[in-house]
């Protein structure tokens, strides 16, 4: 699980362009969106992107993701549950 | 007026999803009957997207538009001819008036059309350059307007969805200050491969019809089509003695400053665009009777545009209805497809039902159901919201003569 | 109703293939070899975030920091108009999705690229920066996109609709484009294609010191005999400018478009910038930056002229735009005199 969450903060890092945040500086608990790492609805769509594109899971409802986005290990958990690749 | 020479409509031409021409146009909007529906024209993958296509192809606008065949030409660009050549007949505009009257085009796509079609090839090799020359937007508006002839200038606005009003204002500033006595303002866009799918990374599609302020409203429709008005001061229209169909009497533009592509929650910028417009025509918000909203039937506008127009009406809403669940979003075109609806509802003295609404929305309006107005429709307002928030309205007015 | 009110150029600033928001190149140009140079870019941070700018292209950081620059140099925060003119939009970003598209299929796109492809994102960008409510829109017509932005705060200033506005001309080339632009003709031979952003401030105001004032701008399409020398004309005021700072670039076919001007114009110092700022979209709006530093500086420094020979500028500046040989901008820049 460890591995499969630093590969994911590396993919987020790198779809989002945070050019300045290294996979340490991303508390596995803390929010994604508003404070914590402050992204916004743009960015849960490039999530949404990632998750189709590397994990195989499609989101059809971006609502949804608000909730799986919540932070790195809800995240993660999803995936884990819901990977098709 | 409050703000010098009067602007007023000599002409308009439109081609839409639900018509080729005013009168077909005209026809859809009285009898309700909605252009959306399953892909037809345009080659793509998505075919789970109802959209509001123009019912030609493009080798029959070409015919129509005596186009050669093997002539560089693009499927938006046909559209606004089609369009130009309808609002310069109905204008009483000749080829050799064109040299006194101004051209200003709206469009965001451009040859975007071709361009995704011949890619690869632009790239690979030299069997389509000539389709490198469409693909900018300046490009089509000089396609559209050498057909007709030599106009005294040309120039392109994109905004996204507020191309087409922001062309229109530009042409009344030019009026307004003497620049040109006649222009031709408008805009025009077909669907592309690109922003079909770029509307759909953005999840604001409806994957079945639009419904404009509903609460179960689930995104836009893609629409196409062009139209043009012609503008003219006063003096030029008495001279040539044209008929008046209506007044552009006031028009603003706001920039909501919020996001790139979602309006601010109390609507700022519409409600600093639909302010300044009737601060412009010297009206009071209880001398406008309609409104014909962006009302795309996404979540994020129908919500945003109902706040503003509340803050603007307070209790007083005039009537407000949105036309795109019957000729789609025309993205770049709306705000003329849209006006020159508008200039029917004035002179037919009939209100655009909100085709497909059914629920009411927690904290929006209710939109418009009844095609018969309550009374005379003297000062309609219309409304054009871009991505980047990009903010116009404008106000049009029946004006004397034509009663 | 026209206004004559005097429309002043409060600051200018570029980012292009010469030294980034700075006039070093009046004394020491750099020259380039090649025939496709991308633009020499400053330390973004100092205008723009890291959160911010992570979602912005070339042309919107450019566009962004050439616009703040110039805000802050003149002293407005928040100007009444906001207008952009660009030819080919966020080119970087139209080609990754239109590339990932075309290759990889009509699934799993990205909004971002989307998002930042459209035309008017610049000026929207803008606004969002300043949190300016005012008026904001976007011209797009080649290499006429700044002369059309321009045309527009023009207007409105006459109108007296506006008191200030920031005026921009912003194109990026990436080499897929670059090949597109020479293909199409945009970009001749011995030609640099090249990227520029330039961010104008303008006012009516008189309590604002300027580099220079507008005196006049005319847009013509394909006039007939007779018309252009009418319009430049009326922008002098039938009197002999300076100088006159020209598209010339040193491609014949290009240059001949303004052959017209030693007939009307003998003896006056025809100017060039093409050869040290290269060719895309806006460069017109690079044309008008060097004419209001010239007239800044009280003097054309010898790398614009035909002759190397530096000429004051009393007389003030006449611009003239050919594009395509159809298209024309006139304009006239001419000094401060004794106001503030």
């Amino acid at each position: 699980m460890e591995e499969m969450i630093l590969k994911l903060k590396q993919e987020i890092i790198e779809v989002l362009n945070l050019e300045d945040v290294k996979p340490e500086d991303i508390d596995n608990d803390a929010p994604l969106f508003g404070e914590g790492l402050g992204l916004d609805s743009i960015d849960a769509l490039e999530l949404i992107v990632l998750m189709e594109k590397n994990y195989g899971i499609k989101l059809q409802d971006p609502a949804k993701g608000k909730e799986i986005f919540k932070s790195i290990n809800v995240m993660a958990d999803y995936i884990q549950k819901n990977r098709t690749r | 007026m409050a703000n010098g020479k009067s602007v007023l409509i000599t002409g308009c031409g439109i081609i839409s999803a639900i018509g080729n021409g005013k009168s077909e146009v005209l026809d859809a909007l009285l009898s309700n009957r909605t252009g959306i529906g399953p892909l037809k024209y345009l080659k793509t993958s998505h075919k789970e997207f109802p959209v509001g296509e123009v019912k030609m192809s493009d080798s029959e606008m070409e015919s129509l538009m005596g186009i050669e065949p093997g002539t560089p030409v693009t499927r938006t660009a046909l559209m606004g001819m089609v369009a130009m050549h309808e609002a310069l007949a109905d204008a009483h505009l000749d080829r050799c008036d064109l040299n006194r009257v101004a051209f200003i085009n709206g469009t965001t796509v451009g040859g975007m059309d071709k361009s995704e079609q011949y890619y690869t090839d632009f790239i690979e090799n030299d069997s389509r350059n000539e389709y490198i020359k469409t693909h900018d937007c300046g490009s089509c508006s000089e396609m559209i307007a050498d057909r007709f002839g030599r106009f005294k200038y040309i120039t392109t606005i994109s905004t996204a969805c507020s191309s087409a009003a922001n062309a229109i204002e530009l042409g009344a500033d030019m009026i307004r200050s003497g620049e040109a006595d006649i222009v031709v303002a408008g805009g025009t866009e077909c669907i592309t491969k690109f922003h079909l799918n770029g509307f759909n990374s953005l999840m604001i599609l409806d994957h079945g019809q639009c419904r404009p302020f509903d609460a179960e409203r689930a995104g836009l429709n893609l629409g196409e089509g062009a139209a043009y008005l012609v503008l003219e001061s006063k003096e030029s229209a008495e001279r040539r003695g044209v008929e008046i169909l209506a007044q552009l009497s006031g028009y603003g533009n706001a920039c909501d400053a919020f996001h790139q592509t979602a309006s601010s929650p109390d609507g700022e910028g519409a409600f600093l665009a639909m302010s300044k417009a009737l601060a412009d025509a010297g009206l009071k918000p209880s001398d406008i009777d309609y409104i014909n909203a962006h009302g795309t039937g996404t979540p994020n506008n129908d919500l945003s545009e109902s706040q503003a127009m509340k803050r603007l009406f307070g209790q007083e809403l005039p009537p407000i209805s949105s036309t795109k669940s019957l000729t789609g979003h025309t993205t770049s075109a709306s705000g003329s497809v849209e006006a020159v609806i508008c200039i029917f509802a004035l002179r037919n003295g009939f209100v655009p039902v909100n085709y497909a609404w059914a629920n009411p929305m927690d904290d929006g309006i209710i939109p418009n159901m009844e095609l018969k107005p309550a009374g005379r429709l003297r000062h309609v307002l219309c409304n054009s919201f871009g991505f980047g928030g990009n903010d116009s309205s404008l106000v049009l007015t029946l004006t004397d003569k034509t009663l | 109703m026209t206004q004559k009110k005097s429309i002043k150029v409060v600051s200018v600033k570029q980012i292009s293939i010469q030294q980034p928001l700075s006039e070093e190149w009046m004394d020491s140009p750099l020259t380039y070899q090649d025939d496709y140079v991308k633009a020499i870019d400053p330390d973004f941070r100092q205008f723009i975030s890291a959160g911010d700018a992570r979602r912005m292209g070339k042309l919107l950081k450019r566009a962004l920091a050439t616009s703040l620059s110039a805000l802050k140099d003149g002293g407005i925060e928040n100007p009444d108009a906001i207008i952009t003119g660009t030819g080919f939009g966020s080119v970087e970003n139209t080609e990754l999705f239109l590339d990932a598209m075309v290759r990889e299929g009509e699934q799993m796109l990205k909004p971002t690229q989307f998002m930042q492809s459209t035309h008017n994102t610049a000026s929207s960008l803008i606004g969002i920066h300043t949190r300016c409510h005012g008026y904001n829109s976007t011209y797009t017509q080649k290499g006429l996109s700044f002369d059309s932005a321009l045309y527009d705060a023009w207007l409105q200033f006459r109108l007296g609709k506006i008191g200030s506005a920031l005026v921009g001309g912003h194109d990026e080339m990436t080499p897929v484009f670059a090949g597109f632009m020479r293909k199409a003709g945009h970009v001749k031979e011995g030609e640099i294609c090249s990227e520029a952003a330039v961010s104008v401030l303008l006012t009516d105001r008189t309590d604002v010191p300027a580099l220079c004032t507008l005196e006049g701008l005319i847009l013509l399409n394909d006039p007939e005999p007779g018309e252009l020398a009418a319009a430049i004309h009326s922008v002098t005021g039938g009197q002999v400018p300076s100088a006159i700072m020209t598209g010339i670039s040193g491609n014949n076919e290009n240059d001949s478009r303004y052959g017209f001007l030693k007939e009307l114009f003998n003896g006056t110092p025809i100017l060039r910038y093409k050869h040290l700022f290269g060719v895309n979209f806006s460069s017109s709006a690079i044309g008008f930056y060097a004419a209001a530093c010239c007239l800044k500086k009280g003097e054309v420094p010898a790398c614009l002229t035909a002759d190397g020979i530096p000429v004051k500028t009393d007389g003030g500046i006449l611009i003239v735009n050919a594009v395509e040989g159809r298209h024309y901008s006139i304009s006239l820049l001419k000094p401060i005199c004794g106001e503030l």
